[in-house]
């Protein structure tokens, strides 16, 4: 009797390293006023009650009032008159409100730029002196949520320890790691990040850390870590990406129906933040309130990277030094949102979309880049882009002395790195494949390959790229492309254990058997409790007649993982195959209790029934 | 350091001493005016009478100035540098600035200067100051030598360095102990206006 241990392969479907995911921007105003038309140098006299409020109240007070980022209000004349010719100041030079791309053809939601005639407005009011002008024409004070700007949160977790931002220095930047929130899959909607003081704190974002990573690198469990970007890799075929992004004004984004993003209970959440000394030392211990939805997803937004860090290699004192990229789309797809990422040398940063028509359309323009004020811009209208559109990046940098914020002092040359006095080239860019029920591929699936594909032409020698190329590849079962994939990807970082692991399943499930058991054995080697290691070396074994050592792979599989019907199911086989009828009949049935419908399992037990004992 | 960061700047060939004929100066402004600076108590103070005929710094600081607060480490940092050498004095300009306020930012600030407050902007003036934060440097004889930026920390609204180059005020407090003149005495500051407070 042969009973055949069952061939299913476990590999990681890894979506890859991806570096600063999630986000969510908002900010919508408490009250919309329109503003006066009248050219403001025709007005006259200026008064705050009729012609300043509205602007402060649409683009100053979300930021400028108590418990707010801004350092003082802008709610009142009052307020607003002991900090005139500053307004006049950083309006004119549109330093205020901060809201960095040009204006364009495209929309975001809720745009935060001040109009030339605002602007006049403003000037006009500062130089006439300042006058209040009639209560009657004062709009309506704004009424302000208190507290959680969307009711009391579903969940709210707080950051296990402080984190103490001395007085003084330079920006810092602090990682804190959210231990598991939930304790069973949810549907997230909503996040509410609290970052603490939002007076230090310019900006968060929210990773999502499936695998937990971000816990290996704290000193003790709770502390957090330093750092500026990161990496987090994903083991699964789960490219569904959000923008959990936080900047002073920010209200929560409510994802529409269908959007939501799953928390799994095992699922870390990680705060990354960008903190500013403020003068005097200051702790800070963010807050996440988290908004629940029982709508599971149903669209499924992915995050596209155009990037090229390995060309960012700026000589001192350049002063026009240009990185560009381009990825051209397989499918159609609905652009919801957009980031353009660089560290202190950035000066301009634009992004374009090349229709096949020919046509072209600026997708952001950035002509004064300033990292403080880096931010998510949705779209006000989904952009429809066709496949075949081609979305092209253009950074400039500077990295001369005129640049008031290079790192460095005389200049140095600069490469790409994850420190602030590194350098980074990235657009990211949600977009929402259109679903067509007549696809036979997952649209997403093709937009990763692409991308991959488009990666290795920029560099051959591009590890994540060669790896998900390899892991889609086999997921639609071309197995001889993905070995190649995985063998370059293994000649990169050779010990890394994900590749060797999923190069071994390759090699398994190529038939090429003895290959597989040095990559799996290495795979262990660096991580001994690696689970779907353990789980292939041991079909491996079986395959080439080794039961005792499969059943010692199988053993340590169910250890690791008692709640897998499959490695329990193998482990009855490597007993049977040994000759222990008993171990075999007891595994199998343990496997059919954690999964009742396990046909091999119960196939094997009958098979062991009518079968007399070997020995 | 690039050519528009350089802060003109040349001292006289020579040097001349200056002689202090008597320590213990007038008061420079007669306190029955009701103009006057004053003290966390309220009581009118003058900071070139307390000084003794030193050197003498005065800071112009608001407690609701996100620039002049990130100074605060700069500012306590060069006036423990400087020690005895010259009198420092953070001023407090604002009306609405009461002692009461003034105290626990300066507490929450890690200050260990002398503050005053100077809501009828007499030194204002005095120092043709314009911003907060900004300084004003006078020598032993009462005569304003310096006025503007702590240093080059700042070059706009939102376009700080990640450090200083160039230091102002620390070039213009020595000159001012050394006897040195200086020439360019004026250097313009970032940070919130003063004349928004009238």
């Amino acid at each position: 009797m042969t009973i055949v241990p069952q061939k299913v392969f476990r590999t990681s479907l890894p979506l890859a390293c991806v570096v600063l995911l999630a986000i969510a921007f908002g900010g919508r105003t408490p009250a919309q006023q329109k503003p006066t038309a009248q050219n403001a140098a025709q007005q006259s006299p200026v008064t705050f009650n009729r012609d300043i409020a509205t602007i402060l109240y649409r683009t100053c007070a979300r930021c400028h009032r108590p418990g707010e980022a801004g350092p003082f209000s802008l709610l009142t004349y009052a307020d607003t008159k002991s900090h005139a010719r500053q307004i006049a100041a950083v309006t004119k030079n549109r330093f205020m409100p901060p809201w960095l791309p040009e204006e364009g053809a495209l929309k975001f939601a809720d745009e935060l730029r001040l109009s030339e005639d605002e602007i006049a407005r403003i000037q006009a009011w500062v130089e006439q002196g300042t006058a209040e002008g009639n209560p009657a024409d004062l709009p309506p004070m704004l009424k302000f949520v208190e507290g959680w700007q969307l009711g009391k949160p579903d969940v709210i977790v707080k950051a296990t320890k402080p984190y103490a931002l001395p007085a003084s220095g330079s920006d810092h930047y602090w990682n804190f790691v959210f231990r598991t929130p939930v304790d069973r899959t949810r549907w997230l909607k909503a996040m509410e990040i609290r970052p603490g003081d939002k007076r230090l704190v310019h900006h968060a974002n929210v990773l999502v850390d499936r695998q937990q990573n971000g816990r290996r690198l704290e000193a003790e469990p709770g502390a957090g870590f330093a750092g500026m970007e990161l990496t987090i890799e994903s083991e699964v075929f789960d490219p569904d990406s959000h923008f959990l992004f936080w900047k002073p004004g920010s209200i929560p984004y409510v994802e529409p129906d269908g959007m939501a993003l799953r928390l799994d209970k095992d699922t870390d959440l990680i705060l990354n933040t960008h903190l500013q000394p403020s003068g005097k030392p200051e702790t800070i211990q963010p807050t996440l309130g988290l908004y629940f939805t029982d709508k599971p997803a149903t669209k499924h937004p992915i995050l596209l990277q155009l990037e090229n860090d390995r060309l960012l290699d700026i000589p001192a004192g350049e002063r026009h030094f240009v990185v560009t990229d381009e990825f051209t789309l397989p499918v159609d797809v609905d652009l919801l949102a957009i980031y353009p990422h660089a560290h202190y040398l950035g000066k301009d940063l634009q992004a374009i979309a090349k229709f096949p028509d020919g046509r072209s359309e600026t997708l952001i323009h950035i002509p004064d880049w300033n990292l403080n004020w880096q931010a998510v811009y949705r779209y006000a209208q989904p952009v429809k882009l066709t496949k075949g559109t081609t979305i092209s990046m253009k950074f400039v940098y500077d990295n001369s002395d005129d640049n008031v914020r290079n790192p460095n002092s005389p200049p140095q040359r600069v490469v790409a790195g994850n420190r602030a006095v590194d350098e980074m080239a990235h657009l990211w860019l949600q977009v929402l494949p259109e679903n067509s029920a007549s696809a036979k591929t997952d649209p997403r699936a093709e937009i990763l390959e692409a991308m991959a594909r488009h990666n290795l032409q920029k560099n051959p020698k591009d590890f994540e790229a060669h790896y998900n190329l390899a892991a889609l590849l086999m997921g639609r079962g071309e197995v001889a492309e993905a070995i190649a994939h995985f063998s370059e990807a293994n000649r990169i970082r050779p010990n890394e254990p994900t590749v060797n692991n999923a190069f071994g399943a390759a090699l398994l499930a190529a038939g090429r058997t003895e290959e597989s058991v040095p990559h799996l054995t290495a795979a262990l080697n660096a991580r001994p409790d690696y689970f779907d290691a353990r789980y292939n070396l041991g079909n491996a074994l079986a395959s080439l007649g080794d039961f005792r050592g499969a059943l010692a792979q199988f053993q340590a599989a169910v250890r690791i993982n008692p709640g897998d019907a499959n490695a329990e199911a193998n482990l009855g086989s490597a007993f049977a195959e040994i000759g222990d009828p008993k171990q075999a009949k007891l595994h199998y049935q343990r496997a059919l209790q954690l999964n009742p419908n396990h046909e091999l399992a119960r196939e094997n037990l009958q098979q062991l029934g009518r079968e007399p004992s070997p020995r | 350091m690039g050519d528009r960061l350089q802060i003109p700047r040349s001292f006289s060939r020579f040097f001349f001493a200056i002689m202090v004929l008597c320590l213990v100066t007038s008061p420079l402004i007669s306190t029955s005016s009701q103009s006057f600076a004053t003290d966390l108590d309220g009581r009118p103070f003058d900071p070139f009478r307390a000084a003794q005929g030193k050197v003498v710094v005065l800071i112009f600081v608001r407690t609701d100035c996100p620039v002049s607060n990130r100074y605060a480490p700069t500012i306590q940092q060069l006036s423990t540098q400087i020690g005895d050498k010259a009198a420092f004095f953070l001023v407090y300009p604002s009306k609405k600035e009461n002692s009461e306020t003034i105290r626990k930012h300066d507490r929450d600030f890690g200050y260990a200067l002398a503050a005053l407050r100077d809501p009828r902007h007499i030194l204002v003036k005095q120092s043709q100051a314009q911003i907060t934060p900004e300084a004003a440097v006078f020598d032993a004889n009462r005569r304003l030598v310096y006025h503007g930026r702590i240093d080059n920390l700042y070059e706009d609204f939102g376009h700080a360095r990640k450090r200083a180059t160039t230091h102002e005020l620390a070039d213009a407090i020595e000159a001012a102990i050394a006897g040195k003149t200086l020439t360019a005495n004026a250097t313009p500051a970032v940070g919130c206006y003063i004349s928004d407070l009238e």
